[in-house]
């Protein structure tokens, strides 16, 4: 850990499955030495607490389990001899020249690494956030603060519980809560569709008879010290919660897993421009940000349902920062722009020339079947695919070939829009 | 002269519509009982508050009823024959933030004092759960004790935070008025600052957004009140406490007060849930409850009443477009659920919105609600028009003011035990008040009988432990060079380290709740509220404290964080958990 090396080296902040695929592949693409810091007491980030499996069907072509997901790159760290692992070190501050500040038993690290590879994952959105009011009794938790206390502390966070929120992580919970001994009285879901992939709608609820409300909203919490119930309505139609219809049920624990936020503030720190859209870092098709010699990848970019499409953009981003540090510059830059039907898209900046495939990832707005995805520049039609069934929970990743791009200029504009396919609203 | 009391009040009752309902005024030299029944709490409020604004009325008890009204649930029965747990020269009842002080101002002379405290931790009713703002006085009523003693405090203010290592920040007030009909409340506001020795300014609109170019264009005109200052009010309820234990005061946490025990008029024990405390001097600084306790001693000597008010905080990181000084709103006819409120930031740079007003039954509703969340992001949107609050929420919370129906501080030896004192009625500006508070009652103790020789040993100072995020670097490297913990960070949001989160575990007032390692250290007070912290803390609490970590607890008994181990980690003992 000796600080003047840092200069020289290429640095990963967070070692989570993406930290881990992009510092691997930096590390076979430079000759820099490699740092990757993790603020845990050790690598795989949310994977470690995914005991269920599921992972990596697209990059492994079989099913695993998050810790063995993890393994996979965790292995694969001792054949690289220039990647160097700081576990228990959190990095707690970040400039637009790359200085980095870092602390970990051993004391303070201020580094200013040659390149930065930003891996931070994200957050859970808190009942606060949700605008849940009440009382605040023990016994309100988030599901990936339930995930690590029962799968990694080996204690349960209560008997009788509700869950807020169809996101993955939610219903995930639901079936390891009641596989625990619990009781799961159901999920309750805001909007008129599950927020989460359909197989764990099937494999994690409706397998165990755990029964899901659309269109409820969590509108009062009740208990002084421990959570006593949770008074639920239905979502209006004026957008307000339907108080004549408002049941209090009895439970001692409520989870919520009402959306995840990137955790960008050491990217904002460091002055890097984020999309509102995405909640994390505008970035190229190599993960580089608008900050130079700092990219970003995974779920601190824009939050992945799939770990497969994070160990890809982790990979672009550690080819990417080899790519910077050998001198390259872009030539020019065009955008990606979302249009109909289309919530988010990463990357934003399309750096030219384009040198390689595009990987580009898409979120629709609703939902929409028989559609065509369609890419255009000014001058016309690009690009287009045609999909049987567009879902907001399953992001879509296209594979773009570099030759689509040979007329694209420095500052065009690349519109992608859904076309035909009402979409359905339910 | 008490007849024509009763009189307006009976006539007050008509000209508000109390008169369908039969009630009882019984009044004897300025002490008013009321009695009967009403349908609704609002009416059982308002009876109360139009005897009780009367000028000749000395306190207000307020038996009158409704259907929806929630009685405070019966103190625990004294048990005189539950021994003694010890004995004391003076026992302080409530360790909130007047307690505690009171605890530590006493604690300067060579008595032997008690401070007991139901809850386990200091500070767990009001005094954890207010704006913290030390106010300059100015919008309290002349003449008032909450007046006299706010002006005094804020002056005292600044000296009693160096000494206790608290945080203190003079940041102002800049109260705007939106209709040109309402600039002559700042006038009056200037005038009765002259009155009070309160320094105020009017300023202009061109002046005040110059000053807070974050405040709506469609302000007329504003006030600036350059006393008015920001504490943080657990840290300073802890530092009070940990100062009053480090100069030899026994604080008994999870101990309530049942009952008194008194020998020709005169207090001989407390009683309390875990024993008596055999004691000739008593104060009564029990918040909320004040005049249940108070009545202990026989009958009622006046009402309560619960005010609620909800607070909004936001992320110290969105700090563009928030003014840094602290802001109001004057109007004539305002909403009075947010009349008093305004923004400001706290001394750990948290946008704070708030409170609102209103009056609640039940002494333990500390419930937030959608209306009052509503109300609030209305009201200062429009003041504040380029803040986005939904965006930068992190958390909200609700507290209880004590208010009496004559809505003035209680602070006067009991009618009926010697040797009891009772300092109730501390609603707002109470925090503000406090060091002229203690002033007071030391006077009346004084007056009281009770002996205070000076104790050559006090100690005044107290150091806060250190905080990693607040120091400089090299303080930093220095702190993890004789501590390693201190290089560990376990609350993400607001960088906690788990040298300070032990150090938090071995102060001079016990640490034993999840709550009170949060008011201590910040840990789960950050944006993510705790989910990243709390499987983190609960593993270093139990290590610390020697508990399995299911048994650990959010606020004390009935709160408890987890149910049990998992199958594997019952089976097993494996897991992480230790
Ligand atoms: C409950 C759950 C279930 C899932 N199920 C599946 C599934 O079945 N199949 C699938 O394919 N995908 C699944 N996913 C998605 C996948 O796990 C995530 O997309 C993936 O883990 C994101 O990887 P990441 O590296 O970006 O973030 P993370 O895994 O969150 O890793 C981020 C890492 O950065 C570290 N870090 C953050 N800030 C700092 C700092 N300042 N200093 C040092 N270190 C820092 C963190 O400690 C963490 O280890 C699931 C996700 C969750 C949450
Ligand atoms: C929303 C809100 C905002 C406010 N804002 C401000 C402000 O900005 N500035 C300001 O100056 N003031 C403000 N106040 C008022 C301020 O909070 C109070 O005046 C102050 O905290 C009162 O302190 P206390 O010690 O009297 O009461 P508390 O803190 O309530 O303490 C009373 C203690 O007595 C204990 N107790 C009760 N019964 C018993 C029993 N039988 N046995 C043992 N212990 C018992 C309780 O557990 C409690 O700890 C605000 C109040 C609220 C509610």
């Amino acid at each position: 850990m000796k600080d003047r090396h840092a200069r020289e080296a290429i640095v990963v902040i967070g070692g989570g499955p993406a930290g881990l695929a992009a510092a691997l592949a930096a590390a076979c693409k430079s000759r820099l030495k490699v740092i990757l810091i993790e603020r845990d007491r050790e690598l795989g980030g949310i994977l470690n607490q995914c005991v269920h499996d599921g992972f990596g069907n697209f990059v492994f072509g079989e099913s695993l389990t998050g810790p063995e997901y993890a393994s996979r790159f965790i292995e694969q760290l001792q054949s690289a001899p220039n990647l160097e692992v700081w576990d228990n070190t959190a990095v707690i501050s970040l400039k637009g020249d790359r200085t980095l500040t870092a602390v970990n038993r051993s004391g303070i690290h201020r580094l200013k690494p040659a390149a930065i590879i930003l891996a931070m994952g994200c957050r859970e959105r808190s009942r606060y956030q949700a605008f849940l009011p009440g009382y605040r009794p023990a016994g309100v938790y988030t599901a990936g603060t339930v995930q690590r206390l029962v799968n990694m502390e080996g204690v349960m966070p209560g008997e009788k519980a509700v869950i807020l929120g169809s996101g993955d992580i939610g219903l995930i919970m639901a079936r390891r809560l009641t596989l625990e001994g619990a009781e799961v009285l159901g999920v309750y879901e805001i909007m008129n569709r599950p927020g989460g992939l359909t197989r764990n709608i099937v494999q994690c609820l409706e397998d165990f008879n755990i029964p899901l409300f659309l269109s409820h909203q969590a509108t009062f919490l009740h208990g002084k010290k421990r959570l006593e119930g949770v008074s639920i309505a239905p979502y209006g139609s004026s957008g307000k919660p339907d108080l004549q219809k408002e049941k209090r049920i009895e439970c001692d624990t409520l989870i919520l897993s009402v959306g995840l936020i990137p955790e960008n503030e050491l990217s904002r720190e460091a002055g890097i421009e984020i999309d509102p859209a995405t909640a994390g870092p505008v970035v190229d098709q190599d993960m580089a940000t608008g900050v130079e010699g700092i990219f970003a990848c995974g779920n601190v970019v824009h939050v992945s349902d799939l770990v497969d499409h994070v160990t890809l953009s982790a990979q672009a981003a550690g080819r990417g920062a080899a790519r910077y540090l050998s001198g390259r510059k872009p030539a020019g830059k065009a955008l990606f722009k979302a249009g109909t039907n289309i919530a988010r898209l990463v990357p934003q900046v399309l750096s030219l020339p384009v040198e390689d495939k595009v990987d580009l990832y898409i979120r629709v707005s609703e939902p929409a079947e028989y559609v065509r995805i369609a890419i255009s520049s000014e001058s016309g039609e690009i690009y287009n695919k045609k999909e049987r069934i567009v879902r907001p929970p399953e992001m879509i990743h296209l594979q773009l070939e570099k030759e689509l791009f040979q007329n694209t200029g420095g500052g065009d504009s690349l519109f992608v829009n859904l076309q035909g396919g009402e979409a359905d609203g339910g | 002269m008490s007849k024509t009391l009763k009189a307006v009040i009976l006539e007050l009752f008509t000209e508000n519509g109390l008169d369908q309902y039969d009630l009882n005024i019984q009044e004897s030299s300025g002490i008013v009982t009321l009695s009967g029944r009403v349908d609704r709490w609002d009416q059982v409020v308002l009876a109360g508050h139009l005897a009780g604004g009367l000028s000749g009325v000395k306190s207000l008890i307020n038996r009158v009823n409704s259907p929806d009204s929630i009685l405070p649930p019966d103190p625990v029965k004294p048990d005189p024959s539950s021994g003694t747990l010890t004995r004391a020269d003076l026992v302080i009842i409530g360790a909130g933030v007047v307690g505690a002080a009171l605890a530590r101002e006493f604690s300067r002379f060579k008595i032997r004092i008690v401070l007991l405290d139901k809850e386990s931790d200091v500070g767990c009713g009001a005094s954890k759960a207010n704006n913290g703002m030390v106010h300059s006085g100015i919008v309290q009523e002349p003449n008032s004790l909450r007046s006299r003693l706010n002006v005094r405090g804020n002056e005292l203010y600044e000296e009693v935070c160096r000494d206790l290592d608290v945080p203190f920040k003079r940041c102002g007030l800049l109260t705007v008025v939106f209709r040109e009909e309402d600039l002559f409340l700042l006038e009056l506001t200037q005038a009765r600052g002259e009155a009070a020795g309160i320094p105020v300014e009017v300023i202009s609109r061109e002046r005040a957004l110059e000053l807070e170019p974050s405040l709506s264009p469609d302000i007329k005109g504003a006030f600036l009140a350059p006393s008015t200052a920001m504490t943080s009010p657990y840290k300073l309820t802890v530092a009070y406490a940990e100062n009053a234990v480090m100069n030899g005061v026994n604080l008994y946490l999870d101990t309530a007060v049942t009952g008194f025990h008194s020998e020709n008029g005169r207090l001989k024990k407390v009683y309390t849930t875990r024993g008596a405390v055999e004691t000739p001097f008593c104060i009564n600084a029990a918040g909320i409850y004040a005049d249940r306790v108070a009545a202990m001693a026989g009958k009622e000597e006046f009402t309560l009443h619960p005010r609620k008010g909800e607070l909004i905080l936001f992320d110290s990181a969105h700090l563009d477009n928030h003014p840094r000084i602290a802001t109001g709103v004057l109007a004539i006819g305002q909403d009075p659920y947010t009349k008093g409120g305004g923004t400001m930031i706290t001394t750990e740079g948290n946008p704070e919105w708030g409170p609102t007003a209103f009056e609640v039954p039940d002494r333990e509703d500390t419930a937030v609600t959608a209306d009052g969340l509503d109300r609030i992001i209305d009201k200062f949107s429009r003041l504040i028009p380029d803040y986005d609050p939904h965006k930068a929420l992190i958390t909200f919370f609700a507290g209880l003011r004590a208010a009496t129906y004559t809505e003035d501080f209680h602070i006067r030896p009991s009618g009926q035990l010697n040797g009891l004192l009772n300092v109730a009625g501390i609603q707002s500006p109470g925090l503000a008040a406090v060091p002229a508070i203690t002033e007071m009652v030391l006077d009346l103790a004084g007056d009281m009988g009770l002996k205070l020789e000076e104790n050559p040993a006090f100690q005044p100072l107290r150091k806060s432990p250190p905080r990693f995020r607040v120091l400089n670097l090299k303080a930093r490297k220095k702190l993890i060079g004789e501590d390693h913990r201190y290089g560990q960070i376990v609350c993400r949001c607001e960088q906690v380290t788990e040298g300070e989160v032990i150090a938090a575990l071995n102060r001079p007032v016990p640490v034993t709740t999840l709550d009170a390692i949060k008011r201590r250290t910040r840990a789960g007070m950050g944006r993510c509220q705790g989910s990243f912290c709390l499987p983190r803390l609960a593993l270093i609490m139990a290590r610390e404290l020697g508990v399995p970590i299911h048994k650990l607890t959010k606020s004390g008994p009935g709160s408890p964080l987890f149910s049990r181990p998992t199958k594997l980690e019952a089976l097993t003992g494996e897991g992480d958990a230790r």
